[in-house]
């Protein structure tokens, strides 16, 4: 799709004004490569995105930033995340810094024809936005709307990564697709505490995209969505900041809204054997098509944030079971120190029986781990309180959906967080693995 | 940029038309594409808008250009930067500019009319540098800000670019919805003179059955009502439209006194005016010379008009019959595609196919609001029945619909 760039509506010389008097050396200094110049450099540009163009866009857009740009974690931040490989991007890749998600249903009358067409259709759209092109199409045809809808032009790839999943829905008669559910792939039953609003749960088909550049993040679902018209209808679309789990250690552990460190035991994703034992969907799963897949949890979890802001830090901590400048076990010194969930203080359990990390800890759940990977997120003011509507859009990964519906039974019934936070919007998809060179989401779904 | 009227009016270019912005017009934009950029191998479609109305709706794009080479050499000096040669075959062209000496005159630009086309900045005294268009054959302009005669002629000669003219399908498409649009403006005018005569009568109860008769045929024509940006206010503007309280007439004038007050006090000059600005309207529609784009882009601008102010309740908020709106602007799109549809079917089955199977869900989604006789017998429920999830569903169907029809002025040229 290089080979036809994005229209250019500014002159025929797109330099910003430098006279190119003299030819860039072929073997210029790496650059920093905009999306713009990548789709569409003329002039000065030219130089560098004809070579480039020539050489294949993965290898320009990777040189988008240079080896001394860092993300605020400390590790070096590429620019673009492959799309392919055998499991999908957005779930091992270290968190980006910002989410867009979006659920989807298949539309009335819509076939299964349809669907398949769409996903092969996403297929390129995604990662043709991964690499920091536009979606294909569009010959700068003034009287035709252009494919791409262009707010991501100028900006960098930014890690952007798209993460399909299937809802237990898109297994019924519809589709022909009964056959290939997912064994574990089932609505998620009633769970403890939680209050779900109809129009921000479930979903049959969803869309992550994660991206150190929230416009970046929102292009990607906003164009799929568009591409989407007349077979997918958005059911509800969240965005998310301040992404809320490390999933590396490598990554300083960011800080949820309640102002504490989340994530410090979080699943290492680089950890391969952690990652087959608790996260891929593995040889077990009779459904060979999404081996190597996931399933994906996610959770709207409002914070009544004004009510934590007036909690006593002592109990703030007590709630958390850490310390909540340093992320400390209460029972240690450093953010790693692992929790003593024996130690008592004058009889009482030091870190309290109703902690939080007590309550989630795997050493307290056979060995029970998931891979979070949330984000905090913002609805703005409540129109009935004028209260701060937020909280945390919870996403984790893991081999079956029942780790979670173990794990949040607990919490539900037990977890001193309770009084602060509220279940309000849930969602389980399949997240089928990495596609291999050539395959699209279509034929992997429907075989 | 200055809204241009989707749609050429030879009869009625007073350059003040072309001023007047309707804040209420959806589109103005009459399309076509004049250039290619080429750079450094990269082909890169530059179109910026139409030069020319008589171009139509075609894509100039290379295929069109004379695929000759020309290279063309432009001085710049404090005096003019007249290009060498003066005249070239339509193709690629490449402006070779320098600057000799000239400390004030530092750039050159291809002007087509008053758009740059290509352009090479900042070259200051020795430096030189380039810039390769691929035109096609009209009258060009280099200039150069600053010199003594700042602009110079430049001429791409040439074969007449094809156009949409050179189709016979199209020519009729075009006829037809002339056609089509006179009948429905003289539908207009004899639906608009008996309910005006009602409220001229004192006949409330009567007027307010003729209201939606009448309007139903303004909502299929929209678009061409548009062109005239100040008597589409007069008769379609809202409360909100109108700069002061005496801007606010026409039919809306109208129906908020009807039904807010449930009278006709005081409508008979707001009548007259209504009845004279439709019969006036009727006369200009006559005069319009449609292009096929522009009908196709009108097309989407209809669509896109049921989303924005039928689904939201906004445009009949007194009379709450907007699904009789709703109806009137989804036959008007439906007999732009209608008339276009032969053309399309040949040069993209699929996207034919889809624009049909989506105008059938969406009629179909409206239809599930039929009555009758209706809400002050507009064939339809009192749109404020429809509840909010209702709605999403009308809004959903509109969607695809619109988004399928947005692609069809780039196949159909």
């Amino acid at each position: 799709m290089t080979a036809t760039p994005s229209p250019s509506h500014g002159p025929a010389d797109g330099s910003d004004g430098a006279p190119d008097i003299t030819p860039e050396p072929a073997t210029a200094a790496p650059s920093p490569v905009s999306r713009r110049r990548l789709l569409g450099a003329v002039g000065a540009g030219a130089a560098v995105a004809g070579a480039a163009l020539g050489a294949g866009g993965t290898a320009l857009a990777t040189r988008d930033s240079g080896p001394g740009t860092a993300a605020p974690g400390g590790e070096p931040r590429a620019a673009t995340v492959d799309f392919r490989g055998a499991h999908q991007a957005g779930i091992a890749t270290p968190s980006q810094d910002r989410l867009c998600f979006a659920t989807f249903d298949v539309a009335p009358g819509a076939t299964r024809a349809d669907l398949a067409a769409l996903l092969t259709t996403w297929t390129a759209a995604a990662e043709a936005m991964t690499l920091g092109r536009q979606v294909p199409g569009g010959e700068g045809d003034l009287n035709t709307p252009p494919d791409d809808t262009g707010e991501a032009v100028g900006l960098t790839p930014g890690r952007l990564t798209v993460t399909i999943g299937y809802g237990p829905g898109l297994f019924d008669d519809r589709f022909g697709l009964a056959a290939r559910r997912p064994s574990a792939l089932k609505p998620l039953p009633a769970l403890p505490g939680e209050n779900l609003d109809p129009a921000v749960t479930g979903g049959d088909l969803c869309v992550q995209a994660c991206a150190d550049d929230p416009q970046v993040a929102f292009h990607a679902v906003r164009n799929l969505r568009r591409l989407g018209f007349g077979t997918v209808l958005p059911r509800w679309m969240e965005l998310g900041f301040g992404r809320t789990s490390s999933t590396s250690p490598q990554q300083a552990t960011p800080r949820n809204l309640m102002g504490f460190k989340d994530g410090t035991r979080n699943i290492d994703a680089r950890d391969e054997k952690v990652m087959g034992e608790h996260v891929w969907i593995g040889e077990e799963e009779p459904q060979r098509w999404v081996r190597g897949g996931s399933y994906l949890v996610s959770r709207k979890i409002k914070m009544r944030m004004e009510q934590w802001d007036r909690d006593r830090l002592g109990d703030q901590q007590d709630v958390f079971g850490r310390y909540k400048s340093s992320g400390a076990p209460l029972t240690g010194h450093g953010e790693f120190d692992p929790p003593d969930f024996a130690a008592k203080s004058g009889g009482r359990y030091v870190i309290p029986e109703d902690s939080h990390i007590r309550l989630a800890a795997p050493e307290n759940n056979k060995g029970l781990r998931i891979l979070r990977r949330g984000y905090s997120y913002t609805d703005g003011i409540d129109k009935e309180t004028g209260d701060l509507l937020g909280g945390l859009f919870f996403i984790a990964f893991m081999n079956t959906p029942d780790r979670f519906v173990t794990l949040q039974r607990v919490l539900g019934a037990h977890d001193a967080l309770n009084e602060y936070i509220q279940h309000i919007g849930s969602g389980v998809f399949a997240v089928p693995p990495g596609l291999a060179a050539g395959q699209d989401w279509g034929r992997q779904l429907f075989g | 940029m200055t809204p241009q009227p989707p749609f050429r009016v030879p009869a009625f270019r007073h350059p003040l038309q072309e001023l007047t912005v309707n804040p209420r017009a959806t589109h103005r934009r009459a399309l076509a594409c004049a250039a290619t950029v080429i750079t450094a191998g990269l082909l890169l479609t530059a179109c910026g808008g139409g030069k020319d109305d008589s171009k139509g709706s075609a894509p100039a794009g290379a295929k069109n250009a004379g695929d000759k080479s020309s290279t063309v050499s432009i001085g710049i000096s404090d005096k003019d930067c007249a290009p060498t040669p003066a005249t070239v075959p339509a193709g690629t062209i490449t402006f070779d500019v320098s600057n000799k000496g000239s400390a004030k005159v530092t750039e050159a630009e291809l002007l087509d009319g008053g758009k740059i086309l290509g352009e090479k900045e900042n070259l200051t005294p020795g430096l030189s540098g380039d810039f390769t268009l691929n035109l096609d054959a009209g009258k060009y302009q280099i200039y150069c800000p600053g010199a003594k005669t700042e602009k110079t002629d430049f001429t791409v000669t040439g074969a007449a670019e094809k156009t949409w003219k050179d189709d016979p399908a199209l020519v009729t498409a075009t006829q037809q919805y002339a056609t089509w649009v006179t009948g429905e403006v003289k539908e207009l005018v004899a639906g608009t003179d008996a309910f005006t005569a009602a409220v001229k009568a004192g006949r409330t109860d009567e007027a307010k059955t003729l209201y939606g008769k009448a309007r139903i045929h303004y909502e299929r024509i929209e678009p061409t009502a548009e062109i005239w940006g100040d008597i589409d206010g007069r008769i379609d503007g809202r409360i909100d439209d109108a700069a002061t309280a005496a801007d606010f007439t026409g039919f809306h004038r109208i129906e908020q006194s009807l039904w807010e007050k449930n009278s006709t006090a005081g409508l008979g000059v707001l009548a007259d005016q209504l009845s004279a600005d439709v019969h006036d309207l009727y006369t200009k529609v006559q005069t319009v010379e449609y292009q096929p784009a522009a009908i196709a882009n009108g097309a989407t601008d209809l669509v896109n008009e049921i989303q924005s102010s039928k689904i939201t309740g906004e445009e009949e908020r007194y009379s709450h019959i907007d699904l009789l709106d709703f109806d009137g602007n989804l036959a008007g799109a439906n007999e732009a595609v209608t008339v276009l549809l032969p053309v399309l079917k040949v040069k993209d089955p699929t996207l034919a196919a889809t624009v049909a199977q989506r105008y059938q869900a969406t009629a179909d989604a409206l239809k599930a609001y039929a009555a009758t006789p209706g809400y002050e017998n507009s064939g339809y429920v009192d749109y404020r029945k429809v509840t909010d999830a209702q709605r999403r569903v009308l809004a959903q169907a509109v969607d695809a619909y619109a988004e399928s029809v947005s692609k069809i002025a780039g196949k159909i040229a």
